[in-house]
């Protein structure tokens, strides 16, 4: 039981991620395999901030509740992942639009029916 | 067939990943650098939010790589969806009811302001320029959500998203030409926990917090069909 | 002593003001890339002497290494920094003239920003930051192969985007696991604490980014996106694709390997994939009709040759490894740029079109003969010195294996004189007898390929000083304690 509260978060994240990697290999809509890779960059992200955790330890932020002697999680990983949830987002935009153009092109959004560029 | 190679795969992987997870520990003090900022963070920068001192000051060049992203989206984004085909069957639009249009003309002042209080306040609460970018662009969905007519001016957004873009290279680069190194805190910090302090931290938050929320509510007017 | 921060600062800088610029007038549009692209090139040349005695260090915001983003300018950072800020300069000046229809403005932000996300992966010493520029590289290039807004522009890009972003995606993975274990993000700090990797803690983080960055660099089973992008996209961007961001991701997981890690034991696996890469690259480049397709399988084959040849590992190979990058890309922006006009002007990609446009168009067909003989390693070329520094490399190593190898890579060459030699064959000698009038391409689109003609005779005549500069440069990678000692003190 002490091993499931530990590692209750890893299991957790992992699985996100790998239920987003098998929806982007086995799914054929195209819409199906974005929201696959926004599933697995979601369980990054919790793996990331995961990693920082330290047991009985508070938010990073110094305030009048929390004097500057409390013990504190670590601030790195949530810069990071800052960054990386703002790049996820960018990527998704792109991919959204690139679908929008793709089904005006082709009226299909089934990804075995788009092969006009072959060997 | 592709079921049964992927779901090999992720058993692969899965092993793989659970024996790199047994040399991380989970809730165990294992970095290095993390120590430095919680102790060093306030004094060196002057903001309380530890988090934003090293979004900013320590690790402020992957923010003004994470802006540069976010900017590339949107021109892509437009590039891309610029040119709008003619619909042969344009399906008429629904207004909306009663109930969003009242809701979005009591609620869109106070979600401006909350979005505002966000950013400027981002050195001393939990927050910062990317947070209240999106709650500011929150807003503006709710406006296109609930009325045709109202669209945001693009040619606006354009400005204010190159002025905050040079409002944040040029503070990083002011730096340079007073002998300091870039990106560094020249400002004078003020008293800790005040409003008005820690140097640059709250002009780059501000300028962020413009950025971000110029550039979804863009994203936003052209994924509904642009001009 | 210049600042290195100027060179990405500049151009960053400078594609922001472009769309204010704009609404002034048309014009700054396209000076404004050729400008920014020239400051670099400047800084990069003021850079080079500095650096081969002692790199440049940088840190940003003032504290010191673990604490901060330093950027480490050594030899290797300056010669792809030269690199890219030439050929994406004489690249913006053929732009100049050939992106005329759409949303150009958009086209130029894009541009720049996919340079100055190169120049930031080469100078960066902190690998998340690595992660964002590399990000900033491939998010600028999946919206150009989308450009011009056609059914195979888009469907190249939706292809691109999904792989590299699950390739993007492993990369975090595996950068959040080296700070799992190593608590730290500077890339001298993690090499420091890896001495072996044979731990499986160290062995998944290395694949898992090897993945990510090989994805962008097409070797072998992860370049599925890039015959359909590099041929669908306007000749501009194929030009600098295929010269630069591959070549950049190239770098990333060279870097991943030798610096980061250490990785002596896997030499020899990568060793058989970058031969691998390349006659793959080369057989498939062989049965193609379309010409664009087939010069992007060639940059398929050409990488997996680099690879080849740095993971041989010894200092006669990175040198020509590196002279070989140096004349690939040269090689192929030429290709790509002569290439894309004829196809301009002739309105169709296949082969059998170009007949006979050396009547038409003859320095343009010149500068695609000159282009091909470079890529396939003919003497009075920049190809011949790099191909013959690997082969030779490899045949010092007294080994029988590498002698296979060695074989090997001169079939693959073989074969690469062949398809070239019918492509040059078709531009110049027409079925029939009828007389075409000329039709010069304008002068601002021969000036860019004159300059790479210039280039890859003189640097193939005279290459002993290059090859100089380029031993210093390997060096970084094989001394990887050297770096580590440069960055902590």
């Amino acid at each position: 039981m002490d091993f499931l509260n530990n590692y209750i978060y890893y299991i957790g994240a992992f699985g996100l991620f790998f239920i987003g990697l098998y929806t982007m290999l086995i799914k054929k809509n195209l819409i199906k395999i974005i929201i696959g890779l926004t599933l697995l960059d979601s369980g990054i992200y919790l793996f990331f901030v995961a990693v920082g955790y330290l047991h009985k330890g508070t938010a990073p932020i110094i305030s009048g509740h929390s004097p500057a002697s409390e013990k504190m999680v670590d601030p790195v990983p949530q810069a990071l992942i800052l960054t990386a949830i703002v790049i996820g987002v960018s990527i998704l935009a792109l991919a959204l639009s690139l679908a929008v153009k793709l089904y005006q092109h082709y009226h299909t959004l089934n990804i075995k029916n788009i092969k006009e560029l072959k060997w | 067939m592709r079921k049964i190679i992927s779901i090999l795969l992720l058993f692969i992987l899965t092993a793989g990943f659970t024996l790199c997870l047994l040399d991380i520990p989970f809730g165990e003090q294992k970095t290095k650098v993390g120590n430095y900022y919680i102790n060093n963070g306030a004094r060196e920068t002057g903001a309380a939010n530890i988090v934003t001192s090293v979004v900013v000051n320590y690790r402020g060049f992957d923010t003004l790589g994470e802006i540069t992203i976010l900017f590339t989206a949107a021109i892509g984004l437009a590039a891309v969806l610029g040119h709008p085909k003619k619909n042969k069957d344009p399906q008429p639009k629904e207004p909306a009811s009663l109930i969003v249009y009242t809701g979005y003309r009591i609620l869109f002042p106070f979600m401006l302001l909350f979005g505002a209080y966000i950013f400027i306040h981002g050195h001393l609460t939990p927050g910062g320029g990317f947070q209240g970018g999106a709650v500011i662009a929150s807003a503006f969905i709710l406006m296109y959500m609930s009325s045709k007519d109202k669209k945001i001016n693009p040619t606006a957004v354009k400005i204010i998203e190159s002025l905050a873009g040079l409002t944040f290279v040029g503070t990083a680069a002011a730096a340079l030409t007073l002998g300091r190194p870039f990106l560094s805190n020249f400002m004078p910090k003020g008293e800790f926990m005040t409003l008005l302090s820690a140097g640059i931290i709250p002009v780059i938050y501000i300028a962020v917090g413009f950025k971000v929320g110029a550039e979804f509510s863009g994203i936003i007017h052209d994924l509904t069909g642009g001009n | 002593m210049v600042n290195p921060v100027l060179l990405i600062a500049v151009p960053l800088a400078s594609a922001f003001l472009i769309p204010i610029a704009g609404l002034l007038s048309k014009k700054f549009e396209k000076i404004i890339p050729i400008a920014a692209m020239l400051f670099n090139f400047i800084i990069s040349l003021m850079l080079v002497f500095p650096v081969l005695e002692k790199p440049v260090q940088v840190y940003i915001g003032g504290f010191s290494p673990p604490f901060c983003i330093n950027l480490f300018a050594g030899p290797v950072a300056i010669f792809f920094s030269i690199l890219i800020s030439l050929v994406g300069l004489l690249i913006s000046i053929y732009a100049a003239s050939y992106i005329k229809k759409g949303a150009t403005e958009k086209y130029h932000i894009l541009y720049l920003l996919l340079l100055t996300g190169a120049t930031g992966v080469v100078l960066t010493g902190d690998i998340f930051n690595l992660f964002v520029f590399f990000e900033i590289l491939c998010i600028s290039s999946y919206a150009l192969v989308a450009y011009t807004n056609d059914k195979a522009g888009i469907e190249a890009a939706v292809k691109y985007l999904i792989q590299g972003a699950l390739g993007s995606s492993l990369i975090l993975l595996g950068i959040g696991f080296l700070y799992g274990k190593y608590g730290t993000l500077n890339m001298a700090h993690i090499a420091a604490s890896i001495n072996t990797i044979t731990a499986a803690s160290d062995f998944i983080p290395l694949v898992l980014l090897i993945t990510g960055f090989g994805i962008e660099a097409a070797i072998f089973p992860l370049n599925a996106w890039l015959p359909d992008a590099h041929s669908s996209a306007p000749s501009t961007i194929s030009a600098i694709l295929s010269a630069i961001a591959i070549e950049v991701g190239l770098y990333a997981v060279l870097r991943i390997i030798f610096t980061l890690f250490g990785a002596s034991s896997m030499l020899l696996f990568f060793t058989f994939l970058g031969l691998t890469t390349l006659l793959i690259g080369e057989m498939c480049a062989f049965t193609q009709t379309n010409i664009k397709r087939m010069l992007a399988y060639s940059s398929i084959g050409q990488i997996g040759l680099i690879l080849f040849a740095f993971a041989m590992g010894t200092a006669h190979s990175i040198t020509g490894g590196f002279f070989q990058l140096l004349s690939h890309t040269l090689g192929k922006a030429l290709l790509f740029l002569s290439a894309g006009y004829m196809i301009y002007r002739s309105g169709s990609m296949h082969i059998s079109s170009l007949q006979g446009q050396a009547q038409k168009m003859p320095y343009t067909a010149f500068a695609f003969t000159i282009g091909a003989f470079s890529l396939v390693g003919l003497p009075p070329f920049i190809g011949f010195p790099g191909k013959f520094m690997i082969i030779k490399a490899a045949m010092f190593k007294y080994e029988m294996l590498f002698t296979i190898l060695a074989i090997l890579v001169l079939t693959a060459t073989i074969i690469e004189g062949v398809y070239f030699f019918k492509v040059v064959q078709a531009l110049y000698f027409k079925g029939d007898d009828t007389a075409t009038p000329k039709q010069r391409a304008p002068l601002i689109v021969l000036i860019p390929l004159f300059l790479f003609v210039l280039l890859i005779i003189g640097i193939g005549i005279y290459p002993k000083y290059i090859i100089k500069i380029l031993n210093t440069t390997g060096k970084e990678f094989i001394n990887r304690f050297d770096y580590i000692r440069g960055i902590i003190r």
